[in-house]
């Protein structure tokens, strides 16, 4: 075959491909479309696929059709499309990230939202999560949930180590000797010494560190908003997973390591978001329970975030309409999303019978009350990857917590003012 | 005369279609990052954008993240482009040696490249799992201690390499094969008659004249090592501590995830300096090594 | 002693090759085992053989419009390839046989400019398809590939090692510049040319960073794009993920089968120019 007969043919398979294309394109003209973005790429987001799906039937006029992507490059691309105006109607937005969002001017004001005859109550929010979405007197998103971090356990490896209830069902340590006993009588040595099964792992080290800032009274920014990542509360929350690490309780922190040996029943407990419920559900004989952190510092207490639903600024009032009552509609049936592995943010919700026979997540929830979120900041992303690195370095016993996090607050107090200068200086 | 300007015409017609493609996307892409970078350009809040001069690349230069990144940029280089060149070149010596099945032979070592990047690091990611993967399974089965792969900082680059290796040593082997294989046998031939060895065969005659290609190979992977962002990115996200966050990775997060588009241009063109240099030098030293 | 060596040399190329294709038989292997063992490398051979991966990413159509987006790359990649050879080829042959006024220089500009990361280029080149309005079209992946160096680069060297003797003669015989670069010259460089489009389809195919930026809607990505749908930061589906990655190599995998003697050969002259 000649070098031009081949290229001849590749213009015509070109020709042809284009045209089978664009046969794939199906558009409904009398439905106001709304297009809905989020990161929800697990199980989660089929569970969102089937309320859209809900929502479609019981409103023929809107059509709503979801993308998701992965968190870090939604938000890449969130960002980049809404600045050229070309963003999507309804999106998702991690109540930490809110700060940046809001300060490029991209989310609209949905205080119709919780007021009026067809508001949601404000009342059947915590206030601490709808302080998250407030911004000068008014609101910026609908919070849909809150999902905590907890302790998610292998059953069976806790009734072998002798952790029962009166029932004699798989119990959870509940505070600091328990929860060291059970990493001790969980772990199981090779015949080289070496540890093959683990009593615990860390998952997201930063946020399972992030966890124990409450309950040792931790905090990440003083009143003048300058870093203080280095306090004692900190320093104290650090030390505990330290002395974990010092005794050989731990295994080095690794990507991804602590949730895929929890799966692989390599690991009997390890700290993550309730959102993984979802992923356990798939597997068929995974014995699991989820429990709240145990309280290893003065008091209870954890990390958490919430997703919340926001809207584009420029609409139609037709278009704006549909995606509110979109919005709403999620919002009330959140029991359904509180099934993909979430606390729903709506007490009403939380408190009915049907949450109540959820049991992971309701045990999540009981968490809610002594809940810390991310700091509202511009630098979240630099303060987490210097949160992760003192971690890290403290987790491989290559600094003190003391060390590490004075390193962490030097740099963060660094960005602060340098997003003093460069961002909040207005000409 | 008219010949030749006729001549020059047609040449530039013929021209036309790259021509116009490169201007509006290479040409104008390259000036407008070039403005960027003397700029604060934050794309979350707008009315803060303004000229800074020379800032971003003095912010640069006094940033440790900045240095941290080039070292371990130039580490990857300075690990992997030795590795490539002795591993591409040991593998087209056999290749040329072997009696028969070579094409399959180098069809199969050249297939990994054909990979998709991020499939690659899937697939790695899970040999490398320091508790449940692939490669410590075998360990602790032959009698072994496992390996630290990716979560020990003087581990981890070396692994990255390793699968960098494994995905692109055979485009360089092929090329550095078919060097070999234009190699008249004649020149063997009478330089055994004077009676040399095998080792004499290899020094004096088959590296001298593998010097060319071996210029193209060298600096071409040069090039890729530097701007190498898949491979580690996708493999380790740039840890442990950051050990393997490449420069590349470090432009990418400032201008996407931090939206400091300035800043991420700055360090770019900092990269383009240091690549340029390099080239330029290996260019001129084997060229001359050539001559 | 020659020959035993030489026999012993191909045995252990033949252990390398097939260790270097191991991998890819593993990432098959294990595409193919329920979720619950896929991490397990106690059993390399699945326990359960399933094609519940594949029946899940194949039949997820609305939110993973699979078909679609192999099309998508199948349509981008085949454009993409056609104009690049196209652009390149003529564009080499008027600095090498037309000897365009300011060529060389024009090289080594194309040149200098392969140095330059890409990464660069994403936000400019953002600005400037925004402003076309070619964004989350299939336009947005295919012009702008066209820009690369490489194939003027890769067939500028080629060129150069044809004797020019043979488009001379044709010169003199009345041929005109264009007879000349269809008749003579593209047959002339049928196998660089072969190189550097399988070269481009396989970047085309696997290039992540476009699709990712330019594309907005879910049908209009890219293969590679949707299988980062399945590399989510919560989940470790992995066997879904490997599914996924194995349907998306086939078709390189084939495309390398069928061409991959033009594909080696001709990189000899590739590199052989210096």
């Amino acid at each position: 075959m000649g070098a031009k007969t081949s290229l001849f043919l590749l213009a015509l398979l070109a020709v042809i491909l284009g045209f089978a294309r664009s046969d794939f394109s199906v558009s409904s003209h009398h439905k106001l479309h709304i297009d809905f973005w989020n990161g929800w790429t697990g199980p989660d987001g089929r569970v969102a696929l089937e309320m859209i799906r809900q929502f479609n039937q019981e409103n023929p006029d809107v059509e709503v059709s979801m993308q998701r992507m992965e968190w870090g490059t939604y938000y890449n691309k969130l960002m980049v499309a809404e600045v050229d105006g070309r963003g999507p109607a309804v999106f998702v937005i991690h109540a930490s990230t809110l700060p940046r969002m809001e300060q490029a001017g991209f989310l609209a004001d949905v205080r119709d939202m919780f007021e009026g005859p067809r508001a949601l109550p404000t009342s059947d929010f915590d206030d601490y999560v709808l302080n998250q979405v407030k911004y000068d007197q008014t609101y910026v998103g609908v919070p849909l949930d809150i999902h905590p971090q907890g302790l998610y356990c292998n059953a069976d490896m806790l009734k072998q180590a002798g952790f029962v209830d009166a029932n004699g069902n798989a119990r959870a340590p509940e505070n600091k000797e328990e929860f060291v006993r059970a990493i001790k009588s969980m772990q199981k040595l090779d015949a080289s010494g070496h540890p093959d099964t683990w009593g615990f792992a860390l998952t997201l080290w930063r946020n399972n560190f992030q966890a124990l800032i409450p309950q040792f009274d931790g905090r990440y920014m003083d009143e003048s908003g300058n870093a203080d990542l280095d306090c004692k509360g900190n320093v104290e929350a650090l030390e505990f997973l330290s002395s974990l690490e010092k005794q050989h309780l731990v295994p080095p922190p690794e990507n991804g390591l602590g949730w895929v040996g929890y799966r692989q029943k390599k690991v009997a407990m390890v700290w993550d978001g309730v959102y993984m419920l979802g992923d356990l559900k798939r597997l068929e004989d995974m014995p699991y329970i989820g429990a709240p952190i145990p309280v290893l510092g003065h008091h209870a207490g954890t990390m958490a975030d919430s997703h919340v639903l926001c809207i584009q600024k420029t609409m139609s009032p037709e278009r704006r309409d549909a995606a509110e009552r979109f919005i709403r509609f999620l919002s009330e049936h959140s029991i359904q999303w509180a099934g993909a592995g979430q606390v729903p943010a709506r007490k009403s919700v939380r408190n009915s019978a049907e949450f109540a026979k959820m049991p992971v997540q309701y045990a999540f929830s009981k968490q809610i009350p002594t809940m810390m979120y991310p700091p509202r900041t511009h630098i979240l992303f630099e303060l987490s990857l210097e949160i992760d690195l003192a971690v890290e370095k403290v987790m491989r016993g290559r600094a003190t917590p003391d060390e590490a996090l004075k390193v962490a607050n030097k740099n963060c107090q660094t960005f602060i003012d340098r997003d003093r200068r460069e961002r909040q200086a207005k000409p | 005369m008219t010949y030749t300007r006729k001549r020059g015409m047609d040449a530039w017609l013929f021209m036309t279609p790259y021509t116009l493609s490169f201007a509006a996307f290479i040409l104008v892409p390259v000036l407008v990052s070039l403005t960027l970078a003397f700029m604060q350009f934050d794309l979350t809040s707008r009315n803060s954008i303004q000229f800074v001069g020379t800032r971003n690349f003095s912010d640069a230069l006094k940033d440790d993240y900045f240095w941290q990144a080039l070292k371990a940029t130039l580490f990857f280089v300075v690990l992997m482009v030795p590795c490539m060149i002795t591993t591409g070149l040991a593998m087209a010596f056999g290749m040329n040696a072997m009696t028969r099945g070579r094409n399959t032979v180098r069809a199969l070592l050249f297939l990994p490249g054909m990979l998709n990047v991020a499939v690659a690091s899937i697939l790695w990611g899970w040999f490398y799992n320091g508790e449940f993967g692939l490669f410590n399974y075998l360990l602790k089965g032959w009698g072994f201690a496992p390996k630290p792969w990716l979560s020990d900082r003087s581990w981890a680059m070396p692994s990255a390499v390793g699968m960098n290796l494994w995905w692109a040593v055979g485009g360089t082997s092929v090329v550095l094969l078919a060097a070999l294989q234009q190699i008249p046998r004649s020149i063997f031939e009478a330089a055994v008659l004077d009676g040399a060895g095998n080792s004499a065969l290899l020094n004096r005659i088959s590296l001298p004249l593998l010097r060319p290609v071996m210029l193209f190979v060298v600096v071409t992977n040069t090039i890729a090592g530097f701007q190498v962002f898949g491979p580690t990115f996708l493999l380790t996200r740039g840890g442990p501590e950051l050990s393997t966050r490449a420069l590349v990775q470090y432009i990418y997060e400032t201008a996407f995830n931090n939206y400091r588009l300035g800043y991420g241009a700055a360090m770019s063109w900092l990269l383009f300096a240091v690549v340029a240099t390099f080239a330029l030098v290996q260019y001129r030293f084997l060229k001359r090594s050539v001559a | 002693m020659n020959k035993v060596w030489k026999r012993l040399d191909t045995a252990f190329m033949y252990v390398l090759a097939a260790l270097f294709l191991s991998p890819l038989v593993l990432m098959i292997l294990t595409s193919m085992k329920p979720e619950s063992e896929v991490l397990n490398p106690s059993a390399i051979i699945p326990k359960h053989w399933t094609w519940a991966n594949y029946a899940h990413v194949l039949g997820w159509s609305e939110e993973a419009p699979f078909v679609q987006w192999l099309l998508n790359s199948f349509f981008i990649a085949t454009s993409v390839t056609l104009l690049v050879v196209l652009f390149s080829s003529m564009a080499a042959f008027a600095i090498t046989r037309l000897k365009a006024p300011g060529g060389n220089f024009f090289l080594g500009t194309i040149v200098a400019a392969m140095m330059v990361p890409g990464q660069l280029f994403l936000i400019p080149l953002y600005l400037i398809l925004s402003k076309l309005h070619w964004l989350d079209t299939p336009l947005a992946l295919i012009v702008p590939a066209t820009a690369g160096g490489f194939g003027v680069f890769m067939l500028s060297q080629f060129m150069r090692g044809i004797p020019e003797a043979i488009e001379e003669a044709a010169l003199m015989d009345g041929c005109t510049p264009l007879q000349l670069y269809l008749e003579v010259n593209i047959p002339l460089c049928a196998p660089a040319i072969a190189t550097l489009g399988i070269f481009t389809f396989v970047a085309s195919w696997n290039d992540f960073l476009g699709p990712l930026v330019f594309m907005d809607s879910i049908r209009n990505y890219t293969l590679p794009v949707g299988i980062a749908l399945y590399q989510s930061s919560y989940y470790t589906e992995y066997g879904l993920t490997l599914a996924t990655s194995v349907l998306a190599t086939i078709p390189l995998i084939l495309v390398f089968m069928a061409f991959q003697r033009q594909i080696v050969e001709s990189m000899t002259s590739t590199g052989l120019k210096d």
